[in-house]
């Protein structure tokens, strides 16, 4: 389970004198799906150019499955699938002679594996239609399609929910993940939100600036970061700050007269039933974030763009 | 090995698949259909000579010439030389072939230029275009090497601008065909060379005469190829490509007395001088000199693309 898949070693891009990627080192396991996030500008693109030799990188080395990208570059690329940036795809062809056209630049597709990745990707019905008319979130998935025709063992997606609707979103997100369990796939998808990663990730990087400033174990939240941000609209306040703090010992705050406070998830009905048998009216409660996303906010700072 | 023919075949289908491409033939065909038509209509064609009476036929037809020269003295260079064909054709005792599909493939011999210029929009937009579109960074994240890929896309333009070339002259011939005959399998006529008259094989005036125009539109076709792929820009390489087949000759012209003028690529590109007797434009020009210095000039135009597709980093735009 935890061998490892691909494994950037020490990365940096300069371009001109200025360095972009300063020293990126991580791994990913096979059977994983690793996010990558930060702002924009953070360096998430710059870093899956390299990953799949577009860029050169300026120092550093990336392997997959052990083959180095930069030595061995035809094997190691044989195991990847990627979307960079937009998905472009020839605008005049249909998106099965867009498939055929990668199908045909790699040894051992079948036509059926083709029929397969349409399907899957629920293209059937545009498949015969030029790519020039498609919606920013068919293309999408035909970038999705063409990535995966080769069964490859690491699949790289950059921004791949970008323009997809809320349906499409939830089934590639599910696509991926059984790739990740049944199939073994190494995955790295690169997001500025977290909140769309969060919940398909194993693990999370987060890049900022081309530095990598933390990796966080999703599944392995600390107790803290457990805590919901709680806000809560009710009258008569003070009663209702005085009842929180007695019945559940929650210091809660007041701003912009509504109640702000932190909790667990699961002690909030408790909370409700006590205010409304203290006759409390409550008009609105809302769980703002979560406290991953603050910490995150906190690591990624204001956004700023160099 | 297969490999590779895929990625030819991927090429051309992208080449192809493409409507401007199919309006660049029909355009084609519109001219050399035109042509046919005008040469049908207002050129002075003869229909053949009937095997006891061509001497007579030439005879009468001297004489008319002489009139006429005597009445529109403008008309004396073009018709005493018609009359020289004449008597060339009566003192060898050849019966002159009638006019037909084969001469009027010869004659469409600037056709190439339209071909050339059609080579070099495709292979100005075959790597350009891969970047204007974006698609260049599925086409180069897959198990094959960079120099492969760019070989298959020289490759498709050089087979492209194949297709294109019997193109032209299987629907010259059909058009010829149609419109004044078949005059024969490999017909020969009399002509007018350097030398003086000669008589002459069709088929291989047609083979010189577009043989000797491939020289150009090789260069300038690796030309538009190259700068496609060093500035990633196709009207670039367009521009700069026709530019330099348009005023080629003038450049050499310019530079006439100058002692390095002889290495510009366009006083080397015409390489029938050698063979009809012309002189060079420049003293000491010779055939081995002239081959010598486009072959440099081609394996420039290749290298640098090959460096330029190769080395570079495919970042945003
Ligand atoms: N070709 C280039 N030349 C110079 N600087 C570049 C080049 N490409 C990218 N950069 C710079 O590198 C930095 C990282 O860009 P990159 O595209 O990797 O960001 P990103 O994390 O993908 O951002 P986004 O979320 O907006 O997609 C940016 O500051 C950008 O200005
Ligand atoms: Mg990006």
């Amino acid at each position: 389970m935890s061998e490892t898949a691909m494994e950037l070693i020490d990365v940096k891009k300069r371009i001109g004198k200025k360095e972009i990627i300063k020293g990126l080192s991580f791994t990913i396991n096979k059977g994983e799906v690793f996010g990558l996030i930060g702002p924009n500008g953070a360096g998430k693109t710059t870093t899956i150019r390299m990953m799949v030799g577009l860029m050169q990188l300026s120092e550093g080395d990336v392997t997959i499955l052990g083959k180095s990208i930069k030595s061995d570059y035809i094997e190691a690329v044989r195991e990847v699938g990627a979307i960079v940036e937009n998905p472009e795809m020839y605008p005049f062809m249909t998106g099965i002679q867009n498939l055929n056209h990668y199908a045909r630049m790699i040894p051992e597709v079948s036509k059926q594996r083709i029929q397969e990745v349409i399907s899957l990707v629920g293209l059937e019905k545009a498949a015969k239609e030029k790519v020039g008319r498609y919606s920013l979130g068919m293309r999408q998935r035909l970038g999705i399609a063409q990535a995966l025709l080769h069964n490859p063992s690491v699949l790289i997606l950059d921004e791949p929910t970008n323009g997809l609707d809320p349906a499409g979103i939830r089934e590639i997100r599910m696509y991926i993940r059984r790739l990740a369990v049944e199939k073994n796939v190494a995955v790295i998808i690169s997001s500025h939100l977290l909140s769309e990663i969060e919940l398909i990730c194993d693990r999370i990087g987060v890049i900022k600036n081309g530095e990598l400033v933390a990796i966080q174990q999703v599944n392995e939240k600390t107790d803290i970061e457990k805590l919901k941000q709680v806000q809560m609209e009710v009258t008569p306040m003070n009663e209702a700050m005085e009842l929180l703090q007695t019945h559940h010992g929650i210091t809660a705050m007041e701003t912009d007269g509504k109640l702000h406070f932190q909790s667990e998830k699961e002690k909030i009905p408790a909370m409700i039933r006590t205010l409304v048998e203290y006759n409390i009216s409550i008009y609105q409660l809302e769980i703002a974030k979560s406290s991953l996303e603050d910490k995150f906010f906190n690591l990624i700072g204001e956004n700023t763009i160099e | 090995m297969s490999n590779f023919f895929s990625l030819i075949y991927n090429e051309i289908a992208k080449i192809y698949i493409q409507k401007s491409t199919w309006i660049m033939y029909l355009l084609l065909g519109v001219i050399i259909l035109g042509l046919g038509i005008l040469a049908n209509t207002y050129g002075d064609l003869n229909d053949g000579y009937e095997a006891d009476t061509w001497r007579e036929t030439l005879q009468e037809e001297n004489e008319e010439l002489t009139n006429e020269m005597e009445e529109e003295p403008f008309l004396q260079d073009f018709n005493l030389s018609s009359i020289e064909m004449n008597n060339y054709y009566l003192e060898n005792d050849i019966q002159p072939a009638g006019y037909g599909a084969w001469q009027f493939v010869m004659e469409n011999e600037m056709l190439l230029s339209i071909v050339s210029l059609l080579t070099i929009i495709v292979a100005a937009g075959i790597v350009a275009n891969e970047f204007r579109w974006g698609t260049i960074k599925l086409l180069l994240i897959r198990p094959i090497s960079r120099e492969k890929i760019l070989a298959s896309k020289y490759g498709a333009v050089l087979l492209f601008s194949l297709f294109t070339l019997l193109f032209v002259l299987l629907l010259s011939w059909v058009v010829g065909a149609l419109l004044f005959g078949v005059e024969g399998i490999n017909p020969h006529i009399v002509m007018e060379k350097n030398t003086g008259f000669e008589y002459v094989s069709v088929i291989n005036e047609i083979i010189t005469g577009y043989g000797f125009q491939l020289v150009t539109l090789l260069m300038m076709a690796t030309f538009a190829f190259m700068i496609s792929t060093v500035f990633r820009n196709s009207a670039l390489a367009i521009g700069t490509a026709i530019f330099f087949m348009m005023v080629g000759n003038q450049i050499v012209f310019f530079f006439m007395e100058r002692s390095w003028a002889k290495y510009i690529l366009f006083a080397n590109t015409d390489l029938s001088l050698y063979f009809n007797g012309n002189t060079p434009w420049i003293e000491g020009m010779t055939l081995g000199f002239s081959i010598t210095v486009l072959l440099i000039y081609y394996v420039l135009f290749l290298m640098l693309s090959w460096i330029f597709f190769t080395k570079r980093d495919v970042a945003g735009h």
